[in-house]
């Protein structure tokens, strides 16, 4: 299944984000006053295309859950864009956001401290119904089996409490609550992370059977980096708030070009044993700095084995450096003259995505 | 005695006033509607034999009522009884052996039934009765017989000549009680008859129509009440609870009670609340008396348990008189009185202060702070002040022990005196002890002040009626407290003098009231001149009324209740 | 859950007899003396009587066999009959006698108990109103001017001491402004409007100084437990959901908040019936708390034993009826 195949050129995307920041505030000192801000997510930007599923990988604490949570709106968030289908949600109100919910919808990484333990399974997944439809009991009721169905989780189930469940039965149920709605779009934080090694394959693979059989569109975030080239179309790598590296699969895996990415990878255990020797395994010094303090120039100065002088001054701007392909590294940054004028963030983002026309 | 004075005064001026105030001759039995009167410390029964509280019996005494009574003055005054038995009336015997009453005319009980000699003599078997725990027991002590002469006289026979025969049927403490109602609560039963406890059925202006245990008692106006214009409040709501501050506070500031009993509160509280003028402060001086007692036997506690504070082991240094006086001299009791009590307390130098008659004019000189001559004294004794400044004498320091129940103004009282004897080189520690211990008498412990696990040791002693006899008694030879008697006795200071017990024999047998008198003052003499107690304070009995409110008379000897038919209100 | 409710009464069976034996040994043990309180110009002679006819003469086992079996069985038969009013219910037997009015403890308990739960109930009841909402919203705008005054109200409320707040409104209120009376009225009965009013009245200040001192308490309560669960992961599905904010608040936080909220209000009702012992001594209230402290003042020993005695049972009572709204509040709890 190559990216082409899927998304044909002049497709539109269904999730289109520019230049989205999340910032916490840190607030301090007798008064409580801000003096300081978590840059969790700091002017990422990216394209999902309908019926793909786009990767998310990097370090726990690099703001990839963040940036799930933050296209869905589950935040306020600092600045940026979010298209969803066409409808502009970055600046709405959480109020207005409401009746754009059943589009977008999130399974999210602990099945059990997302799940209400106090609602059974049906008024778990039946809630949105409530919400957004105005339903009979009966229709209701019909759709909250269909989608158990769909899950594979038994009929009977449906008047038991959360805790009652297995972890894998529980995101079962979280994933049958996402699709209530009939929605378009998922972002999937980490919905494996919690799981054993034997039940994530069931989920993961459920989760492909739905998006073929209903067309969904995936944000899949996770650090595990088998899983994510297992699953993905498109990969994005972030590192501390960033995104570095974007690419179609393959590409990605087979030749990595950011030097955290080549990091990142070179920890997989391939599982094909001819392939290991070829890899050099690449061991990153030091901690992630404190996203409320990030290095000047290169997020990824402190810790990447090919610093130049030039990566502690300037930011890079994200290049295409190959059709579908995206990297901010001053490596790959052939034209621009050493220790020249970083540009500005708005060049940076509107020559980002070559597939948009 | 000023502070009545006072009142008086005060209530001649209000009367005077032109405003709703209105004539005695107008005023009729419940005309002057509801009084409101409030006890912070609550009342718990309303039969003064079962309880033996100051508080029940000022309640009971507006229900039951004894055959005489003491009037502010302290002299005797017929109250049930047709007139009061004297020996120049003859119904006192000449060989003081028998005293006769005679029931006033037509009194009734509250119910309607006449009071006969029957109840007289059922009152003294039911308190005499000895399982029934009677508090006021002693009343009837060396009593032989009580008998009923005939419808209205009784005949009490004493064991032996007695020459105050008003004990028994006299004052608040020895009320009658209707034979038809607690006849069936004799002895062990007693406590079973919670009706009759509560609601016992009197001759006095009241009687109980509600009545909460250490809560609120109800008070209606008794329709038999021998007065027939009387009393003039109709209704009575008698309050327990709280605390003193919020009873000051209540007649006080806001108006909401019109009596307040025994407000023991710091002085400047008092005079900073009575400053709101909807109130007045009354006090009154009694025998209540604050004193320090002195140890004369030895209370090391390197002694075995049971010959600690006994006779076996005389006291290394307080047996001294010189250093007695010294500890007197250096004490400046108007300070005291001042910062412990205010207008609420007269320094004193003797044990008993009142009634007049039998408080001595000899003792006057000690009001007057010395410590000059209590070091004169004590250099002069032998006594040299050591490097540290403490006193001693062939190697006994002057070191001791004080001690008094747990209470602010005596923690006051310890540490100024504490400061005083450091002056003159003596060494003093302190020690306080829960008053429900100090004053428990519990014979195993050791800390009852009966027990006197101390060198010194201040609290407050008192007695009933005008006449200090049984008071004086106290320190009589042989009343002191010691393992055979389970540490019970009131010789505290178990001091014994042949002297004294032949003038306190002397007293006993006397009749007449001069000499009598005379006598007390002797034996009061005795005691403070030889500095066996050290007096202090005389402590005044503190209330508050409405200035809306007339008619009270302050009453030292007897319940502060005593004419509560007479109390009105001025403005109706 | 009603097997485990009955195991657990039976199992309370044994620990109610031995705190009953401990609270009655500890109190005989204890320095005190009944007669301590009477004037000291009583001779010893009759104080000695006067402990006689208490039964203190008796052994201390003798004692407590006696005074359980009429606190078990005579005392609520007594009750029984008194609120049914069948007589030949009436057991024959003794009642428990209070040193120092020689009158039943039973009927002197019921007595306060009106009171007791009029002023500390409202005060109590009061406080969870109050408490409730102002620890949801100072949860919900966390850090915000409502939470700051209400974290500050709440310090107030903890730290400053009810002899001081009540005697401020008394000052204020009764003495200056001569709104509400300083003194609480128990024989008042309520019959038409007036008295209706004279009751609120009195109740205020009262009510007022527990519900400050209550609503503080719980409002952090509310408040920290709202906290805990609004950033719980299930919110955000609840948001993810498209649920409209107030649902969100009202129904997922606020009923998972309330689970150990409402453990912790069950587990306050015994304080309410042991009372207030120093707001109903300042408004001369009179209801448990004084009548508890009048009695150890008084070294009335039989009413102390019995008032904690009570209270003990109510403390078993209302922890295990605690474990069972537990129970039913939260599905994961399961008791069997």
């Amino acid at each position: 299944m190559a990216d082409t195949l899927r998304v044909p050129p002049g497709t539109e995307p269904l999730v289109q984000v520019r230049g989205l920041k999340m910032h916490f505030p840190i607030s301090s000192g007798l008064l409580r006053r801000k003096t300081g801000a978590v840059k969790a997510v700091d002017d990422v930007s990216f394209d999902i295309f309908p019926r793909e599923t786009l990767g998310m990988v990097g370090e726990s604490g690099c703001g990839k859950s963040t940036t799930g949570r933050a296209v869905l709106r589950l935040y306020d968030i600092t600045a940026g864009s979010i298209r969803i289908d066409g409808t502009e949600i970055g600046g709405l109100s959480q109020g207005a956001l409401r009746k754009h919910r059943p589009k977008m919808q999130m399974v999210f990484q602990d099945p059990q401290a997302c799940l209400n333990p106090r609602m059974t399974l049906a008024g778990i997944i039946g809630e949105p119904l409530d919400e957004h439809t105005n339903w009979s009991r009966r229709q209701k009721l019909d759709r909250i089996y269909e989608l158990m169905d769909a899950v594979g989780l038994n009929r009977n189930f449906a008047n038991r409490y959360p805790h009652e469940f297995s972890g894998g039965q529980r995101q079962r149920i979280g994933i049958a609550r996402a699709l209530a709605l009939n929605p378009a779009f998922i972002v999937c934080d980490e919905p494996i992370a919690a799981l054993d090694v034997s039940i994530q394959a069931q989920v993961v693979n459920l989760l492909e059977e739905l998006q073929e059989k209903l067309g969904l569109t995936y944000l899949f975030i996770s650090h595990d980096l088998s899983m994510v080239r297992h699953i993905a179309t498109r990969v994005a790598v972030m590192y501390l708030g960033k995104v570095v590296e974007i690419a179609p699969r393959e590409a990605l895996y087979a030749e990595p070009l950011h030097p955290y990415t080549q990091a990142l990878l070179s920890a997989v255990p391939d599982p094909d044993p001819a392939s290991e020797r070829k890899v050099e395994r690449i061991i990153l010094k030091g901690d992630v700095p404190s996203p409320a303090n990030p290095p000047k120039g290169c997020n990824f100065c402190t810790r990447c084995p090919a610093v130049m002088p030039v990566c502690r001054e300037v930011e890079p701007q994200t290049l295409e450096v190959a059709p579908g392909r995206f990297v901010a590294c001053h490596l790959h940054d052939k034209g621009k003259p050493i220790g020249g004028p970083t540009p500005g963030a708005n060049q940076t983002t509107s020559n980002q995505q070559g597939a948009t026309p | 005695m000023t502070s009545k004075a006072t009142l008086w005064g005060a209530a001649a001026a209000l009367a005077l006033m032109p405003a709703a105030a209105i004539a005695a001759e107008e005023r009729t039995r419940g005309s002057s509607g509801h009084l409101n009167i409030i006890y912070w410390q609550a009342v718990s029964t309303m039969n003064v034999f079962l309880s033996g509280g100051t508080k029940e019996m000022n309640a009971a005494s507006i229900v039951l009522e004894p055959l005489a009574r003491f009037n502010p003055e302290g002299e005797l005054v017929p109250w049930l009884a047709e007139y009061v038995p004297t020996l120049e009336n003859g119904s006192v015997s000449e060989d003081l052996m028998t005293i006769t009453w005679t029931l006033a005319e037509d009194i009734l009980w509250s119910d309607g039934t006449p009071v006969t000699s029957a109840d007289v003599v059922f009152t003294y078997e039911y308190c005499n009765h000895p399982e029934g725990g009677c508090a006021y027991r002693d009343r009837f002590a060396g009593i032989e017989s009580v008998e009923a002469l005939d419808e209205r006289t009784i005949r009490i026979t004493f064991d032996e000549p007695r020459p105050n025969p008003h004990v028994a049927f006299v004052g608040a403490g020895s009320p009658i009680i209707q034979k038809a109602q607690f006849e069936n609560c004799m002895g062990a039963r007693a406590p079973e008859c919670t009706d009759a406890n509560f609601a016992p059925i009197g001759t006095g202006p009241y009687v109980v129509t509600d009545f909460r245990p250490n809560d609120v008692i109800q008070f209606e106006a008794n329709p038999n009440f021998r007065v027939p214009t009387q009393p003039y409040f109709q209704t009575i709501t008698w309050a327990g609870g709280g605390d003193a501050t919020g009873a000051a506070r209540a007649v006080f500031q806001t108006g909401e009670m019109d009596y307040a009993w025994n407000l023991q509160l710091a002085p400047e509280v008092i005079e900073q609340m009575a400053a709101g003028g909807q109130g007045e402060l009354l006090v009154d001086f009694g025998p209540l008396i604050e004193h320090i007692n002195i140890n004369l036997t030895d209370p090391s506690p390197d002694l075995p348990v049971d010959e600690r504070s006994t006779k076996l082991h005389p006291h290394p240094f307080l047996t001294d008189k010189a250093v007695r006086r010294a500890l007197s001299l250096a004490i400046d009791r108007p300070l005291l009185a001042e910062i412990g009590f205010g207008e609420m307390g007269l320094p004193t130098c003797n044990f008993v202060v009142a009634p007049p008659a039998v408080s001595s004019p000899n003792n006057d000189a000690c009001l007057e702070q010395d410590i000059d001559q209590a070091n004169a004294l004590l250099d002069e004794a032998g006594w040299e002040r050591g490097p540290d400044g403490i006193r001693s004498r062939d190697g006994v320091r002057l070191e001791k022990l004080f001690q008094t129940s747990t209470n602010a103004v005596r923690q006051d009282f310890q540490a100024l005196i504490q400061q005083w004897w450091r002056e003159i080189g003596v060494d003093t520690r302190l020690r306080n002890v829960d008053a429900g211990v100090f004053f428990g008498g519990d014979p195993s412990s050791l800390d009852t002040f009966q027990r006197f696990s101390a060198d010194v040791q201040m609290y407050a002693s008192t007695f009933e009626g005008t006449d200090p006899t049984s008071f004086l008694e106290q320190r009589r030879c042989g009343r002191h407290p010691r393992p055979e008697t389970q540490w019970q006795g009131q010789n505290i200071n178990r001091f014994c003098s042949e002297d004294y017990d032949a003038l306190w024999l002397e007293k006993s047998r006397e009749a007449d009231p001069d000499r009598r008198a005379e006598l007390a003052i002797k034996l009061n003499d005795y005691l403070v001149q030889n500095y066996i107690i050290l007096p202090l304070v005389a402590r005044g009995r503190v209330s508050a009324i409405s200035t809306d409110v007339g008619g009270m008379v302050m009453n030292v000897w007897d319940s502060e209740h005593w004419n509560q038919a007479e109390w009105y209100r001025r403005t109706e | 859950m009603l097997n485990y409710t009955i195991r657990r009464l039976v199992m309370a069976v044994p620990t109610v007899i031995i705190i009953s034996l401990l609270i009655f040994l500890l109190l005989d043990l204890a320095p005190g003396d009944p007669t301590a309180q009477l004037p000291l110009t009583i001779p010893n002679e009759v104080r000695e009587e006067i402990r006689l006819a208490l039964g203190l003469g008796e052994p201390v086992m003798v004692r407590y066999v006696r005074w359980l079996q009429m606190m078990v069985v005579n005392e609520p038969l007594h009750a029984l009959a008194s609120v049914t009013g069948w007589e030949n219910l009436r057991p024959d037997g003794q009642r428990i006698l209070s040193w120092q009015s020689r009158s039943p403890v039973g009927d002197i308990i019921a007595q306060r108990i009106p009171q007791t739960l009029w002023v500390v109930g409202m005060g109590y009841l009061f406080g969870i109103l109050i408490a409730l909402p102002i620890g949801i919203i100072s949860a919900y705008k966390q850090y915000s001017w409502f939470d700051q005054i209400g974290t500050f109200i709440s310090m107030v409320g903890f730290s400053v001491p009810v002899f001081f707040t009540g005697v401020v409104l008394i000052l204020v209120f009764s003495v200056w402004l001569g709104w509400f009376p300083s003194m609480y009225d128990t024989t008042l009965r309520v019959t038409d409007w007036d008295s209706f009013m004279r009751q609120v009245r009195q109740m205020v200040l009262p009510v007022s100084v527990l519900a400050l001192f209550n609503a503080a308490q719980i409002s952090r309560f509310m408040r920290a437990s709202m906290l805990d669960n609004l950033n719980q992961d299930y919110v955000r599905t609840a948001r993810a959901k498209g649920l409209r904010e107030n649902t969100v608040v009202m129904v997922h936080v606020l009923r998972n908040s309330m689970i150990p909220v409402v453990t912790v209000i069950a587990l306050g009702v015994p304080a309410v019936f042991s009372g207030a012992i120093i707001t109903e001594t300042i408004f001369r209230v009179n209801g448990l708390g004084a009548l508890l402290i009048n009695a150890i003042y008084a070294s009335d020993i039989p009413m102390v034993q019995t008032l904690t005695f009570i209270f003990a049972v109510l403390i078993v009572l209302f922890n295990l009826i605690a474990d069972v709204i537990y129970g039913i509040l939260d599905p994961r709890i399961r008791y069997d």
